[in-house]
């Protein structure tokens, strides 16, 4: 009970303490910035836009609110996000996903690890402090619930809010019982394979079940695909076993006052069951706990990210330029960083997908799938990934004290950094493209081969530039706002930071749609000036002039971004919120 | 010179105001001398070494490795100098091995495996070749940067708190290898908490406080000062009354 109050305690201190820091901050002209930005983006995105809703239902006359409109799925949407549920567990088995509940700060294993406290209260201690983030999870869902009443988005969050606890704990119980897996001891060995052949038993029922409301006949639209689902998971041995997966989202959909209280209750008994099942983890949790402390103790300042040391057959050169070695280090960063057995996992969940959404058809098979999906991934590789991917300055300028000592030409550390993310980026962009264009017959048959082709070749071409400006933008605005960014594995929370990031998102944009221009305005005079000669191989020449012009362009930044990064203070990056 | 400091100032600003942490300092260090750069907590010694490897950027004055100024020449200055931190900052995706061909392929080290095998025996670090920082313990993490410092051919050699984390055994090697460093010619300015190592390795010890220096010589020229000729012989003792910190206890 003492560790109880003594959890509540931290939490309240640690909560009321981060406000006071958060509203301190406010001072800075950055961070007023940004939480009067982050606040009319709330504002503008969810409760404007819900007021205009009701001015206009006002007007109309008419008071049915949308929710009545998920009455007709109301039925079917429980066993539908039962299912996702389950296949969501599935994947915590196979991929090494980390609840971080057993993520203990350094603070805590230096305080309560030493102290007589059995683990079984550290671990309760830890869903204590994980209450804030899922309160917060509950409320915004409560706030975006498509509804005018206050008590429905009160009923919502509350029902999420039980979701998202039971994920935690689920999940946190899957790490522990995966660890048990390669335990020493044949028996604790025998006990963690239960869960296993559980699941699996359950997956192959409800996915035959699945398969077979799937395969009878092509998919219509959305509400077919709900209504089968419904189907599936109410009927026979699918429903007894998705039955607590469907219990903890049901409180989601079920209607006031009855049914909702009942299927809360329901629900809280499966959180409770995974509490149980999680406690019982004792064992493990104290291997768990003991390896998290160890590695904290022995690098303390690591990020998030653990490295293996993995032979590869790419040692550095002794001689060269110094952007090459930049990007071997990053290379190595990546390597290391990707478990090949995790690759092989997701290499088998995507082709799952496409096997899955081949089935639920669509009509035009494996190719058209493939195609569809292989567009979908070079567009979100050229304009999204150099956002994700940071094995750049954004992560290196954690070591910039290291960095600043070594003799190297600033715009040759800024192009070096970029080298490795750029290459990388574009070999999947270019990978994602030939795929696209081997399957593009099936997606478009009416486009002939010749402009299939050159669109291909043309975006082979500006991709590479279009990922090189994005980075460039990227480690410049790092660079000049290294306040702005967040650099390394920082994740600055709160509404300032919010809005921090929508304003360095839509300058990014703006200064990459600028810098484009000149090269498209080029490009396009080109297809003007060659199209009725060449048809649509004028695309080539025109995607190669717009994208030297862009490259010249990052040329031009990287050796501009030089004082920048001469000028640059590392007590500017050092300096934490 | 190897090491030329003049007038150097550094400030720190902050939404509280400014505050300046190193002010108005002025030395130099010669070619094979060893330096010690003593002074208490917050004294500005941390800040006056980043400034002399180029990390920060000095606010006044000019700093000159090898008669390359820091501002203005940096890739030639930084080519001449090596410089150890407190704290061991490592790529933590890198091993050992990795770390110091990196470091030799951006300095251009010439025979590098040779020199590598030598440091990796002279720093204790056989069998930790292929480990990542994350599997190595302070210690090891701080010989491998001092090993990344001295895999070149440095003119000048920077150590900040360099025996830190490091056992008896690693203390006397470490002591060793920076006074066979001075023989060889290098300048070497080190700061340290530990008075009795300047004492043993510094041939000269510059003492500061709030950011200024209060002393600079020879132990036997700081000894004859006149208001130091009664604090005693010993660096600690200097070092106590020019601190203004050898009053008894109970006293002001």
């Amino acid at each position: 009970m003492s560790m109880f109050r003594a959890s509540l305690y931290i939490v309240v201190c640690t909560a009321r303490n981060r406000l006071r820091v958060r509203l301190r901050r406010l001072r800075e002209p950055r961070y007023l910035i940004g939480a009067i930005v982050g606040a009319a983006y709330l504002y503008f995105t969810f409760f404007a836009r819900m007021r205009a809703t009701r001015g206009e239902v006002r007007r109309r006359g008419t008071g049915a609110p949308p929710m009545l409109a998920l009455a007709a799925v109301r039925g079917s949407a429980p066993g539908a996000v039962g299912l996702a549920l389950m296949t969501m567990t599935a994947l915590g088995w196979l991929l090494p996903f980390d609840s971080g509940l057993l993520d203990f700060s350094e603070a805590e294993i230096q305080f309560l690890f030493p102290a007589p406290v059995s683990r079984r209260a550290l671990l309760i201690h830890r869903m204590i402090r994980s209450q804030i983030g899922l309160l917060f999870g509950g409320v915004i869902i409560g706030v975006a619930m498509p509804t005018f009443s206050g008590y429905a988005r009160l009923r919502a969050g509350i029902a999420m809010w039980l979701l998202l606890c039971t994920a935690k704990v689920y999940f946190t119980g899957i790490s522990l019982a995966r660890a048990r897996l390669g335990s020493g001891d044949a028996r604790a060995r025998r006990v963690a394979w239960v869960p296993v052949v559980t699941l699996t038993a359950a997956l192959v029922i409800v996915g035959t079940a699945v398969f077979r409301a799937f395969a009878r006949q092509t998919v219509a639209n959305v509400q077919d695909v709900l209504i089968r689902i419904g189907e599936v998971a109410t009927t026979g041995l699918p429903a007894v076993v998705l039955w607590p997966f469907i219990a903890v989202a049901r409180p989601l959909f079920a209607p006031w006052a009855g049914p909702y209280l009942v299927a809360l209750g329901w629900a809280a008994l499966v959180m409770a069951a995974t509490v149980v099942w999680v406690l019982q983890s004792d064992a493990a949790f104290q291997d768990a706990a003991a390896e998290v402390a160890d590695r904290r103790s022995r690098q303390p300042e690591a990020p998030r990210a653990s490295y293996r040391a993995t032979s590869n057959g790419w040692a550095l050169a002794p001689t060269g330029r110094p952007e090459i070695a930049f990007a071997w280090k990053a290379a190595m960063q990546t390597v290391r960083l990707v478990d090949k057995r995790s690759l092989l996992r997701i290499a088998v969940l995507l082709v799952g997908l496409m096997v899955a959404a081949t089935t639920l058809g669509r009509g035009g098979g494996v190719a058209s799938t493939l195609g569809a999906f292989s567009i979908v991934a070079t567009l979100f590789t050229v304009l999204v990934a150099p956002q994700i991917v940071r094995v750049d300055l954004r992560q290196d300028l954690r070591h910039l004290e290291l960095l600043k000592t070594w003799p190297v030409r600033p715009s040759a550390v800024v192009r070096g950094e970029m080298l490795w993310p750029g290459v990388l980026i574009t070999g999947i962009a270019w990978t994602a493209i030939a795929v696209a264009f081997v399957a593009s017959d099936a997606v478009f048959p009416q486009v002939r081969v010749g402009w299939r082709l050159a669109s291909g070749v043309a975006m082979a071409i500006v991709a590479p530039a279009l990922v090189f400006a994005q980075l460039t933008i990227h480690n410049g605005m790092a660079l000049i706002f290294p306040a702005w960014v967040p650099l390394g594995d920082q994740r600055p929370r709160g509404l300032d930071a919010m809005g921090q990031r929508l304003i360095t998102l839509t300058a990014t944009w703006l200064t990459l749609v600028a810098g484009a221009l000149p090269g498209a305005i080029a490009g396009g005079v080109i297809w003007f000036a060659l199209w009725r000669l060449a048809g649509p191989a004028a695309l080539v020449p025109a995607a190669g002039v717009g994208a030297a012009i862009l490259m010249l362009e990052v040329l031009l930044a990287t050796e501009a971004l030089g004082p920048a990064y001469e000028r640059l203070d590392v007590m500017a990056v050092e300096r934490s919120e | 010179m190897a090491i030329t400091v003049e007038h150097l100032s550094r400030t720190y600003a902050s939404s509280s105001g400014t505050f300046t942490a190193v002010d108005d300092l002025s030395f130099h260090v010669a070619p094979g001398e060893i330096v010690g750069l003593i002074g208490p907590n917050g004294a500005g010694k941390t800040t006056t070494l980043r400034s002399l490897a180029g990390i920060l950027r000095p606010t006044r004055g000019r700093v000159r490795i090898d008669a390359h100024d820091i501002v203005e020449a940096p890739i030639e200055a930084k080519r001449c100098l090596a410089f150890m931190p407190d704290e061991p900052h490592l790529f933590e995706y890198l091993t050992i091995a990795e770390h110091l061909r990196l470091v030799a392929r951006l300095y251009g080290v010439e025979d590098f495996d040779r020199r590598c095998a030598v440091l990796i025996e002279e720093l204790q670090l056989t069998g930790k070749e292929q480990s990542l920082p994350g599997e190595l313990s302070r210690g090891m993490r701080q010989k491998a940067v001092i090993a990344c410092g001295l895999v070149r051919t440095a003119t000048t050699l920077l150590f900040d708190e360099p025996l830190t984390g490091l056992d008896p055994i690693g203390i006397r090697r470490m002591r060793n290898t920076i006074v066979s460093r001075a023989r060889d010619g290098a300048a070497i300015l080190l700061s340290s908490h530990l008075l009795h190592l300047v004492e043993e390795i510094c041939s000269r010890v510059i003492i500061m406080d709030r950011g200024r220096k209060i002393a600079d010589g020879t132990f036997a020229e700081l000894a004859s000062r006149a208001d130091l000729a009664s604090a005693g012989s010993s660096l600690e003792q200097i070092f106590l009354r020019v601190t203004g910190n050898d009053a008894p206890a109970g006293q002001p």
